[in-house]
């Protein structure tokens, strides 16, 4: 071994084996491995109802009353933040998405209410779901105009949606 | 620290059942060695948090593979080579990232004064990325050559001769003379 693969060998027995990352990763991990249980949850739903894709009657009620929900929220929504202008433009958008998707679940359900869910276990997902929608509106709260976590937003509430959809629609009704 | 009195196996049992408390327990204690990898490999800050990211959010999907056969943390530094590498990979414009950086002036640097104080860590991110990459697989984690192309799907021959690359280089900077 020469003389500087001594003096290499050295230098890496010296090199420290930890380093720590000058900002918090944790918040991203969090984020992302809450996202992932939000996608389990729905995969689990869809292995007992692989083939849903009926839209029932009273599903097309609910997607009419979450249109006209939306077109009411869309006119008296400037309106509504006024009375909190302290707050920005980005997180009443966040709000007023959280209220008409409140709106939307609760509607679907009460439609539902007469039908039996497929699996046990849905309302312990739709739970995760919520969990994993208040951890990113945690962090819009501090960066209401991060669209990657508006959008993010926007996924959990569509899985919400397609969970009790695909958990409620009677086997005889699919395809 | 967050570990506290509770052993690693018993946090590795309760984030596998999705207790997220003991998975960030685990992820305080090895953040330090996962983040140090990433960063030897990749050689930038910035990707080297998100290849540390990617790796924990990997790790709670994959936490089910450990079996306790090995260390913990001898399987995750090996899950965390493999993801960054993967990540490095899907990252826009990597060949020509690499292309690139092969042909870039490292010759261009200072050498260092011929000092026994050398910081080792800093020459080695000025090295091309497969030098470099394959330095710290082979050269500071220990890997055989072997693991090394098939982890970066290259020839031995090129495993090793990017090894010997890297260290002529670490020569020159460090300014010592061919002996």
């Amino acid at each position: 071994m020469s003389n500087f693969d001594d003096k290499l060998a050295q230098h890496i027995s010296e090199i420290s084996k930890e380093k720590q990352p000058e900002r918090d990763l944790w918040r991203g991990i969090e984020l992302g491995i809450t996202s992932q249980q939000g996608d389990a949850s729905q995969d689990d739903a869809s292995q007992d109802d692989a083939s849903s894709s009926t839209v029932t009657s009273k599903q097309w009620m609910a997607i009419a009353a979450s249109v006209c929900l939306v077109t009411v929220l869309w006119f008296a929504a400037p309106f509504a933040f006024k009375a909190d202008e302290s707050r920005s433009d980005g997180y009443a958008l966040i709000d007023a998405m959280s209220m008409q998707q409140q709106q939307q679940v609760n509607s679907l359900l009460a439609s539902y209410e007469s039908t039996t869910a497929l699996t046990e276990d849905w309302q312990e997902q739709l739970k995760e779901l919520d969990d994993a929608a208040d951890v990113i509106k945690a962090a819009l709260k501090d960066d209401p105009d991060n669209s990657a976590l508006i959008k993010m937003l926007h996924h959990v509430y569509q899985q919400q949606i397609a969970l009790i959809e695909r958990v409620h629609a009677p086997k005889w009704q699919q395809i | 620290m967050v570990f506290g009195n509770k052993s690693e196996n018993e946090l590795i049992s309760k984030a596998k059942k999705g207790d997220k408390q003991a998975f960030r327990s685990l992820y305080d204690e090895h953040i330090g060695r996962v983040y140090a990898l990433c960063y030897r490999l990749t050689g930038e800050k910035g990707m080297a948090e998100d290849a540390s990211q990617e790796v924990f959010i990997q790790l709670w999907k994959k936490l089910g593979n450990f079996d306790g056969q090995s260390q913990f943390s001898t399987w995750l530094h090996s899950v965390t080579a493999n993801i960054t590498i993967s990540y490095m990979r899907k990252q826009k414009g990597w060949v020509q990232r690499m292309f690139n950086l092969e042909n870039s002036g490292i010759n261009e640097m200072p050498a260092e004064e011929n000092s026994t104080d050398v910081d080792l860590e800093a020459l080695v991110i000025r090295l091309p990325e497969r030098a470099r990459m394959v330095f710290v697989l082979h050269a500071i984690e220990g890997y055989r050559h072997e693991d090394i192309a098939s982890m970066l799907n290259m020839a031995v021959g090129s495993s090793k001769a990017q090894f010997f690359r890297a260290k002529q280089l670490l020569k020159d900077f460090m300014g010592v003379d061919d002996e």
